[in-house]
């Protein structure tokens, strides 16, 4: 059994080595075809990335009136709390709201003078909502409507933001669909150029199949060193392409941080690198392998 | 050892390659099979191998109906049998001791027996000198004494030779036919279809004539080419 396998990787690594020009082209195509997948996973990062900060941004407000009671704010927010689609609720009291606006205006005279004339708190408390996604906030608002005590708040910010939270629902959409849509095509593209390349180079080995088949070899003896082959090809293009795509993100990182502060591609990839290593590697190997299974399936048959 | 009954084979079901051919091949004989081009000689060969299905009719190698084995059971009769082509098709990514050698790793024989047996086998051809070249570094004649010493290595039992000298010299057509019969006198069985009137002449054994998918002449002994 030993003895079989070593024959197997040694006469898959032998022709691996010995057909350089066919070994560096179908390598080569391969290397190409795995730089696009990275390159689709570090734009898929990217994109994500901006999808989240820009949700990340989006919340509703909900204002209530200066004479609301305290426990019927906190029983509102235990509504939303409970409420589906709601993934926190922040409570700013009337005393907060104050002391951050007089924070934020400290350096802004008139504004410190006017409200030392004022006897009492002039802000009202709030309840900063967030969703889980961008498309919650109409529902949230509509429940807010609803809520039994609706006459303590003042206002929802929903409507006033309302075009701008559907703004960027769309974008964010657009984004996620866009990305898929092009990593889906892409993806057979490649799978398709890679596929292509193999049964071309087993298509050169075509006389050679058909010899060992005519001298007694057994499918598993003809087959089982071109998978190998194939699979060679597909491990070293990985490493070739993860050589040349961690460098590149280290060079590019700081410039897409310049851009977009939130995104540091780097670090992601750097975090994950064993990932990124085995599932690149995984699929140039099953690429190269089931390529060429099926490529030599053809000239098998004498 | 091989006996072929009423065999017939046709191309696309219409045109008949060979016409209700019967054969009987003993233990040991040598027999040159002779005819014009499209007699279906080579067809013959390919029907000892398993290339090709007859339409009709039976071939049996060794007791065994080769026209039913299921296409797990080729290789096993391949070993049985030790094929010479006229384009000598030797794998060319690999040199003579791997070519010779891969045809014992089919059989699953072990690493010393393939470093043991194969240069003996490329002595007894006369290529010791060459173990490590490629076929692309060879000269045809050495080419097919290479594709002579895999096709003897697994010491096969019948030896199919499709025109081995078709593309060599007098000299070398020569070497290789002396090769097919000193293996002739260890005991194979070797049937050579073979142009070559001289070559067939030398040999003096048995001689088929073939023409148009059928056996026009079989002269047992002391056989000359006539067509």
């Amino acid at each position: 059994m030993r003895q079989a396998l070593n024959r197997i990787f040694h006469a898959g690594w032998t022709n691996f080595k010995r057909n350089s020009y066919v070994t560096v082209g179908t390598t080569g195509v391969m290397t190409l075809v795995l730089l696009l997948f990275l390159s689709l996973m570090a734009l898929n990062f990217v994109s994500n990335t901006i999808v989240s900060s820009l949700q990340e941004k989006v919340d509703i407000s909900v204002y209530f009136k200066t004479t609301a009671a305290e426990e019927e704010i906190a029983a509102v927010q235990d509504d939303l709390e409970a409420f589906e689609g709601v993934r926190g609720v922040q409570y700013v009291s009337r005393d907060q709201a104050l002391e951050e606006f007089k924070q934020r205006h400290a350096g802004n005279a008139l504004i410190n003078e006017s409200l030392a004339e004022l006897e009492g708190n002039p802000l009202q408390a709030s309840l900063n909502v967030k969703a889980l996604s961008t498309e919650q906030y109409a529902t949230i608002a509509t429940f807010l409507e609803g809520n039994r005590f609706r006459s303590s708040i003042d206002k929802i910010n929903f409507y006033e933001n309302e075009a701008v939270i559907q703004r960027i629902e769309r974008i964010t959409n657009g984004l996620r669909n866009s990305g898929f849509l092009a990593t889906l095509v892409l993806s057979m593209i490649a799978v398709l150029v890679t596929f292509n390349t193999i049964r071309l180079t087993i298509y050169n080995q075509k006389q050679e199949i058909e010899i060992m088949r005519l001298v007694g070899g057994s499918n598993r003896h003809v087959r089982l060193p071109y998978l190998v082959e194939g699979g060679l090809y597909g491990l070293f293009a990985a490493l070739i392409s993860l050589s040349i795509f961690y460098p590149a993100v280290y060079y590019a990182s700081p410039r897409i941080a310049r851009l977009m502060p939130d995104v540091n591609t780097f670090s992601y990839f750097a975090q994950h690198s064993w990932q990124f290593v085995l599932l690149i590697a995984g699929i140039g190997v099953m690429l190269g392998i089931v390529s060429s299974f099926i490529a030599i399936r053809r000239f098998i048959k004498i | 050892m091989i006996e072929i009954k009423n065999v017939s084979t046709s191309y696309d079901g219409e045109i008949e390659i060979l016409d209700q051919l019967s054969l009987e091949v003993k233990d040991g004989e040598f027999v040159s099979i002779v005819g014009p081009a499209g007699a279906g000689k080579s067809t013959l060969l390919r029907l000892l191998t398993r290339e090709i299905k007859p339409t009709s009719g039976e071939v049996i190698v060794d007791g065994v109906d080769i026209a039913g084995i299921s296409s797990r059971e080729v290789p096993l009769l391949r070993r049985k049998i030790g094929t010479v082509f006229q384009d000598f098709k030797l794998l060319p990514s690999r040199n003579a001791f791997e070519n010779v050698a891969f045809a014992l790793e089919v059989v699953g024989a072990k690493n010393a027996e393939i470093a043991d047996d194969v240069p003996k086998v490329l002595h007894i051809v006369g290529l010791s000198d060459k173990i490590s070249s490629f076929p692309h570094q060879m000269s045809g004649g050495e080419k097919q004494r290479l594709a002579i010493a895999r096709a003897l290595i697994h010491r096969p039992r019948i030896i199919l030779a499709d025109e081995p000298t078709g593309n060599l010299d007098l000299v070398n057509s020569y070497d290789v036919l002396k090769l097919l019969m000193k293996i002739n006198e260890l005991g194979t069985t070797v049937i050579m279809v073979t142009h070559n009137r001289d070559l067939v002449n030398a040999v003096g054994k048995r001689v088929i004539t073939m023409e148009k998918g059928r056996i026009v002449r079989d002269q047992v002994e002391q056989g000359k080419y006539i067509i």
